[in-house]
């Protein structure tokens, strides 16, 4: 079931109407039952791997948990025999069978999330090593919806429990709508368990004014992606497809069309999701925040897809780099490098790891590696240089509060991500090196011969596209002023509100890229 | 114990704003690679082992929470 789709409207007011009207004690079974039927109804094949994720992280959490009471509970027994020493020597040793436990969960569900994910990539490699270049693997397997999502979330919970941040939950039924919580399953957030299972789990009560906000906010996530991601989405497909027929100013004007199309596309999801949340009394993580405005790579990464970010600094770049192999290797850096270099060895290893993580999450093809890996050179790069461009600025005089310094960082912090995004678009790595060594194939012309015009889109459809981008921006520069858009509408008068109600279905309705053919379910996080 | 750990603080970022109120993590002063620095920092300087589970917002959100963290791990 799409969240775009007629199907979709008419199962949340259902869902919510049976939410509001059940006694509070049972609403969470209301949420429960939407989900878990909304999955069956979306991706029956493959409920079958959301099921063993749940169950393996449940028990884990549980297992986990028991040796850390136990290892309590023989230390209250034992208080006056036992010295620190002794002490720290059991802990060590539950320790170690909390370390197994987390382990073998771990390695299970990776496993199964790098088999049903990486799959054809694997056999098509396997094929290219054996010399079977005629052999090519389209089949695959069924890729379990939100597979990479509700992994990442569940194995955070287990990680905590392990490391003994919260209790572990005791009730299945509650722990199966955290994992499966239904907005959020396609495509996220991940979710931390402290800040969403207590919200799913206790009753919420009918509210307008959340209720209006929640729709306001699907409203506006439709907008983002059919009005405007879809949109841009008809010439992008064609630049990248056919990107030898595609040089100069079309690859330029393609990946600066898919910069702007993975945005409304993945944050409109997310706006949808938090909207239908909302409806429940539900508050989802953001997971973006304007990240177009950042004036550097690494604040971008603080404001685009925030909770992956999140969930890898956590439980990939704090244990890398708090590790006690890469404290060592820190220390003797610091001797060979000095203090500086030295401190930053470790930090600079970790962010590698990190990202090259990142770039295998989105895909098991090298584009996305080399995608994960350009970020973390310019992250990595601003580490380094840093005291030499602090240097640089005061030598040359740049006054670095003025609204013009922010304007050039923005300006080139978004020409760096959208190179990038070659990467993440093109259909191999070497389609993007490709697309980007013949993107300086100046050809103006196709601006003034109406070749710019045969990508399938129309001079109105530009004009449209031109106009909802300018309104986009707008709004997004209220938002960073510190201004809730949502608030800013309810104080108006009833009929300027309706009419800006009115409005808002009106472009969604009318100007929704729609048609034959056309998948409009098709959001491209889904994918991984 | 507090002096020096403000000491750290400066040292790691220099720029820092521990003014009242503010907390440091919740609004932004200190990201992950400062605190990557700041852990080894108070680790060498009180000789304790602050590890990935104490990296929680609570610990680091302000001067005296941090003192609380390690008075707590050298018990």
């Amino acid at each position: 079931m799409s969240f775009v789709s007629l199907n979709f409207v008419i199962f949340v007011a259902v869902a919510a109407g049976a939410y509001f009207l059940c006694p509070a004690k049972y609403r969470w079974g209301i949420l429960l039952a939407a989900s878990q039927f909304f999955y069956l109804l979306t991706s029956p094949h493959t409920y079958v791997f959301l099921l063993f994720t749940t169950i393996t992280t449940f028990c884990g959490g549980i297992f986990i948990e028991r040796q850390t009471e136990c290892y309590k509970n023989f230390v209250k027994e034992h208080k006056e025999e036992l010295d620190r020493k002794q002490k720290k020597e059991w802990k060590a040793r539950y320790d170690r069978k909390k370390r197994r436990i987390l382990l073998a969960v771990l390695l299970l569900n990776l496993g199964i999330l790098a088999f049903v994910k990486y799959f054809k990539v694997y056999l098509n490699t396997l094929s290219r090593l054996l010399e079977l270049e005629s052999i090519s693997f389209e089949a695959g397997i069924l890729i379990p919806l939100g597979i990479s999502f509700y992994t990442f979330q569940s194995l955070g919970y287990l990680i905590d429990i392990y490391r003994e941040q919260y209790k572990a939950d005791r009730n299945p039924l509650k722990f199966a709508l955290f994992v499966s919580w239904f907005p959020q399953i396609i495509q996220g957030p991940i979710s931390r368990y402290d800040q969403l299972a207590e919200q799913l789990y206790e009753p919420h009560f009918f509210q307008y004014e959340r209720v209006k906000f929640g729709i306001q906010l699907m409203m506006w996530g439709w907008f983002k992606k059919l009005v405007v991601a879809d949109r841009v989405a008809v010439f992008v497909n064609q630049v990248f497809d056919r990107y030898t027929e595609y040089t100069g100013f079309y690859a330029i004007l393609g990946v600066i069309g898919y910069t702007i199309q993975i945005y409304g596309d993945f944050s409109g999801g997310m706006d949808i999701a938090r909207g239908v949340s909302q409806i429940f009394g539900i508050d989802l993580t953001l997971n973006f925040k304007r990240p177009y405005f950042a004036t550097n790579i690494p604040e971008f990464w603080r404001r685009w897809h925030i909770t992956l970010g999140a969930w890898c600094r956590d439980y990939i770049f704090y244990p890398i780099s708090l590790s006690k192999f890469f404290g060592k290797l820190g220390k003797s850096s610091r001797k060979l490098l000095g203090d500086r270099i030295g401190k930053l060895v470790p930090v600079i290893f970790a962010q590698l790891i990190t990202f090259f993580v990142i770039g295998i999450w989105h895909g098991a093809e090298f584009k996305y590696t080399a995608y994960g890996l350009y970020q973390a050179v310019f992250i990595i790069g601003g580490i380094l240089f840093e005291p030499f461009i602090i240097r640089l600025t005061e030598l040359l005089r740049i006054n670095t509060k003025a609204f013009s310094w922010r304007l050039f960082q923005i300006s080139r912090t978004f020409i760096l991500i959208v190179i990038g995004r070659f990467f993440s678009r093109g259909t191999s790595f070497t389609a993007a090196l490709w697309m980007m060594k013949h993107s300086f194939d100046l050809n103006p012309g196709i601006f003034f011969n109406g070749d710019i015009f045969t990508l399938g889109l129309t001079p109105k459809d530009f004009i449209l596209l031109g106009f909802c981008l300018v309104f986009w921006i707008i709004i997004s520069v209220i938002q960073e002023c510190g201004y809730s858009v949502r608030q800013l509408i309810a104080q108006q008068n009833a009929v300027f509100r309706w009419m800006i109600y009115l409005a808002g279905i009106f472009a969604v309705m009318v100007f929704g890229v729609y048609g034959i053919g056309y998948d409009a379910g098709s959001f491209i996080y889904r994918g991984f | 114990m507090k002096e020096t750990v403000i000491e750290i603080l400066m040292d790691v970022r220099p720029d820092i704003d521990l003014g009242e109120g503010v907390q440091l993590i919740d609004d932004g002063e200190l990201e992950s690679l400062d605190i990557v620095a700041l852990v080894g920092e108070l680790n060498d300087e009180f000789d304790i082992n602050i590890s990935v589970k104490h990296l929680i917002p609570e610990n680091f959100n302000s001067v005296d929470a941090i003192v609380a963290l390690i008075e707590s791990l050298q018990e």
